[in-house]
């Protein structure tokens, strides 16, 4: 109801989102997940800003090097400026994650290892 | 309940047939009309709604029946084209002609003839009012009304209702009307048998063909029998193209038997195609016809097949006329030789490559002075291998070699052709031929290791090669090396004889080429492997290629451009494509480990939907979300608006909120 009252002053979208390629690139790689409708137009928001921070970083290696085009080169740095910077891959950051967590649990865990460093082990997996 | 008004109008119409009426087959309405004058009258059971002319008949049936009158009288034609006339009248126009209401009409007894007469004095009228719908002929109705009440103006209503209708019918030339006529006119036993298969398919097309003539009826029916001639050869066109297409493969089959012979196939084949297949003409002109009205919606295949297979035809034949011309110039036969070994390369079989025997044997010389010149180098090549194929295809008569050329070809026509040893034999040529080193080895490689040709025409060539040597002519030495070089898979005997056959025919060769030959053993296959294929994709990328993995990269390109297009936009620079297509890995790689990072998310929160919490999260520790920037300030500044309404709630009037939460 609440949607149907708005009125759009133009039918069409001049920036849309690819929901479908974004849904079927999600689908191929994990098929066993779901994606939700709003989660998708998020992706896309996510893919606009890591976009926009490539290119931004690409276009200031081409003009460091004072270049009028931007290069293969350019690219490749910035890819991976912007790659370091975005976290990607828990992996390289769990330690992280895991020392928030120890962090939380720092009350707990202290009376744990007083017992065992088993049971804070388990204490953590099961937080996890 | 509607039976077939047909039937139930004839028995109607037969009631009154009993009139003498004049059996031509003219669409003469006047005939027509006065003959009813003269039936006897008939009890009509009064019809309440005109729209169930229907039951007219069986009120007639039941009336005679009444009368005890004989039921049905001969005259076929007449009746049933009466019947047809009112029944098709009565389909259209069974309640809008004012005629039916004469049929409401209740007339006792003394009358009943007279109604009927009126009927059937309106019914043509209604038929021919169904065409024209003039007022004037509602008011001829109405005074045909009062004819039928008073009954003894009806000739002359009836005069005046035929002269109008006539000349209203014959200004109105529908296809519906001329189709009601060609079935009125038509012999009863087509229509009502079951062969009516095979006549309502002219049919359409007769009343096709009779639309686009506009003639009258009586003509139409010798128009018809001129169109389906005409649209069974249009339709002929279509298949036989279709068959042409399908023809290839027999053609290439059938190589051994000549190309007269393929080239009468097809079209044999299309007449034949002809006779039997009376139906798929329906579906072979109605796409003329398209075709013809709109050129845009015609379709391209059929005709690009068609012009592959006559454009081959046409360049075999001038290959083999080039070939029948052996003292052009020097020019003349290279020229022609790039256009010969392009279909060469095409061609697997030996039948046109035996045609192109002589003009190669005739190149091979000239190509060894143009050796020098670059341009010439593909030609040569192209030339060689067609000239290496052409001797590969003849292991076993070495001897024939020795004889000449015109022998050779004989020989080449009776060797069954070998794509790969075709290819290898191409390849081995153009090594030999051309003084490019490395090119020579690849292509040395190539025969080398892509033939598959028998073991036996390695020693086959060594014999060959020392005929030539005993020799020492130009062509018998150079046919010599090609098949050796063509022929052998591994042999190091091909492989040692080749450098021999470079060295005694050094005065066109350069000496390059034995150093070359001599590394050639030893290479990797896979590297000659891939060479191969290079020139095989451009040759057969016109006929069938397997598209498999095509679809699926496709929409994932086009896809990832968008995002690329995005980037090239946010650079505000121009960028080299090498750039662009660093960008599109960039983003495969983005995209894989976002779902991953998504995938654990949503596990660590234990589900298995990824929602906007596993969103925001990820854009946290990305660093885009932070204290001071929300997810709806991201939002807001970077989606468009629809998009912005989708994710953000906000609330709406009667305290409802969209999105909700």
């Amino acid at each position: 109801m609440a949607f149907s009252t708005t009125v759009f002053q133009r039918k069409y979208i001049k920036r849309k989102a690819p929901r479908g390629f974004l849904k079927r690139v999600f689908k191929r790689q994990k098929p066993h997940l779901r994606l939700e409708t709003s989660s998708d137009l998020l992706v896309h928001l996510n893919c606009l800003l890591f976009v926009h921070r490539l290119a931004e970083e690409s276009r200031m290696n081409a003009f460091e090097n004072k270049y009028g085009i931007i290069k293969k080169e350019h690219v490749q740095a910035a890819a991976k400026i912007t790659k370091l910077s975005t976290n990607f891959k828990l992996g390289t950051t769990n330690l992280g994650t895991f020392g928030l967590h120890l962090k939380k649990l720092t009350f707990r865990s202290y009376y744990k290892t007083r017992f065992c460093e088993l049971l804070v082990s388990h204490f953590l997996r099961e937080v996890d | 309940m509607k039976k077939p008004r047909l039937r139930r109008v004839d028995t109607f119409v037969q009631v009154h047939s009993q009139v003498k009426v004049p059996p031509k087959p003219g669409y003469n309405h006047r005939n027509t009309l006065l003959a009813p004058l003269s039936s006897r009258v008939r009890t009509a059971t009064p019809v309440r709604p005109c729209g169930s002319l229907a039951r007219v008949d069986l009120n007639a049936a039941a009336g005679r029946r009444r009368l005890r009158l004989p039921q049905r009288l001969g005259g076929g034609w007449l009746r049933r084209w009466r019947s047809a006339t009112i029944a098709t009248a009565s389909l259209r126009r069974a309640r809008s002609c004012g005629a039916c209401w004469i049929l409401r009409i209740r007339i006792p007894r003394g009358d009943a003839g007279v109604l009927e007469l009126g009927m059937a004095g309106s019914c043509p009228s209604v038929a021919q009012k169904a065409l024209l719908e003039t007022p004037s002929s509602r008011r001829l109705s109405t005074p045909t009304k009062m004819n039928v009440r008073r009954g003894s103006h009806r000739a002359r209503s009836i005069g005046r209702l035929a002269h109008v209708h006539t000349s209203g019918n014959l200004e109105e030339q529908t296809p519906r009307t001329l189709l009601k006529n060609i079935i009125l006119t038509a012999p009863e036993s087509s229509i009502m048998t079951p062969k009516s298969v095979v006549k309502p398919v002219p049919t359409p097309q007769v009343v096709r063909s009779s639309r686009q003539e506009s003639s009258r009826g009586s003509l139409e029916l010798q128009l018809p029998e001129l169109e389906p001639p005409t649209t069974l050869a249009l339709g002929l066109l279509a298949p036989g193209r279709r068959k042409q297409r399908l023809r290839l493969s027999v053609f290439q089959q059938e190589m051994d038997q000549g190309l007269p012979l393929s080239q009468a196939e097809p079209r044999g084949n299309a007449s034949a195609s002809s006779l039997t297949s009376s139906l798929s003409l329906t579906f072979a002109s109605p796409l003329q016809t398209q075709s013809v009205q709109r050129p845009g919606l015609a379709r391209r295949p059929p005709t690009r097949r068609a012009v592959d297979v006559g454009a081959f035809l046409q360049d075999l034949r001038d290959t083999s006329l080039a070939l029948a011309s052996p003292g052009d110039s020097l020019r003349t036969p290279v020229a022609t030789l790039p256009t010969d070994t392009v279909l060469e390369d095409t061609q697997p079989f030996s039948q046109p490559l035996v045609g192109h025997s002589p003009s190669v044997y005739h190149s091979l010389p000239f190509l060894s002075h143009t050796e020098a010149e670059n341009s010439e180098r593909a030609v040569s090549r192209r030339t060689q291998s067609s000239g290496s194929r052409l001797q590969n295809h003849n292991p076993g008569k070495p001897a024939q070699l020795l004889a000449g050329k015109a022998k050779k070809i004989d020989v080449l026509a009776v060797s069954l052709p070998n794509n790969s040893s075709a290819i290898s034999g191409e390849d081995g040529v153009e090594p030999l031929q051309d003084g490019v080193g490395e090119e020579a080895e690849e292509r040395m490689e190539e025969s080398l290791s892509v033939s598959e040709v028998m073991g036996s025409t390695g020693t086959q060539g060594s014999v060959r090669t020392e005929k030539s040597k005993g020799h020492g002519e130009m062509t018998e030495a150079l046919e010599a090396k090609e098949p050796e070089g063509s022929s052998e898979d591994e042999d190091i005997s091909g492989r040692t004889a080749s450098p021999e056959l470079a060295s005694s025919t050094t005065e066109f060769l350069q000496a390059r080429r034995p150093q070359f030959l001599e590394p050639a053993p030893p290479p990797s296959t896979t590297v000659l492997s891939s060479e191969p294929l290079e020139p095989l994709p451009t040759r057969h990328h016109p006929r069938a290629r397997t598209h498999g993995p095509r679809p699926r990269q496709d929409p994932h390109k086009t896809g990832l451009s968008h995002y690329v297009k995005l980037f090239s936009f946010y650079a505000k620079m121009p960028m080299e494509k090498k750039a662009l297509e660093m960008v599109e890995k960039c983003l495969d790689k983005y995209f894989q480990h976002l779902c991953d990072d998504l995938e654990v998310f949503s596990a660590h929160a234990g589900r298995k939907t990824v929602r906007p919490e596993d969103l925001e999260l990820l854009m946290r520790r990305q660093g885009l979300v932070n204290d001071q920037v929300s997810l709806h300030v991201l939002v807001e500044r970077h989606l468009p608006l629809e998009y912005r309404q989708l994710l953000i709630p906000c609330a709406f009037s009667g305290n409802s909120v969209f999105p909700a939460q």
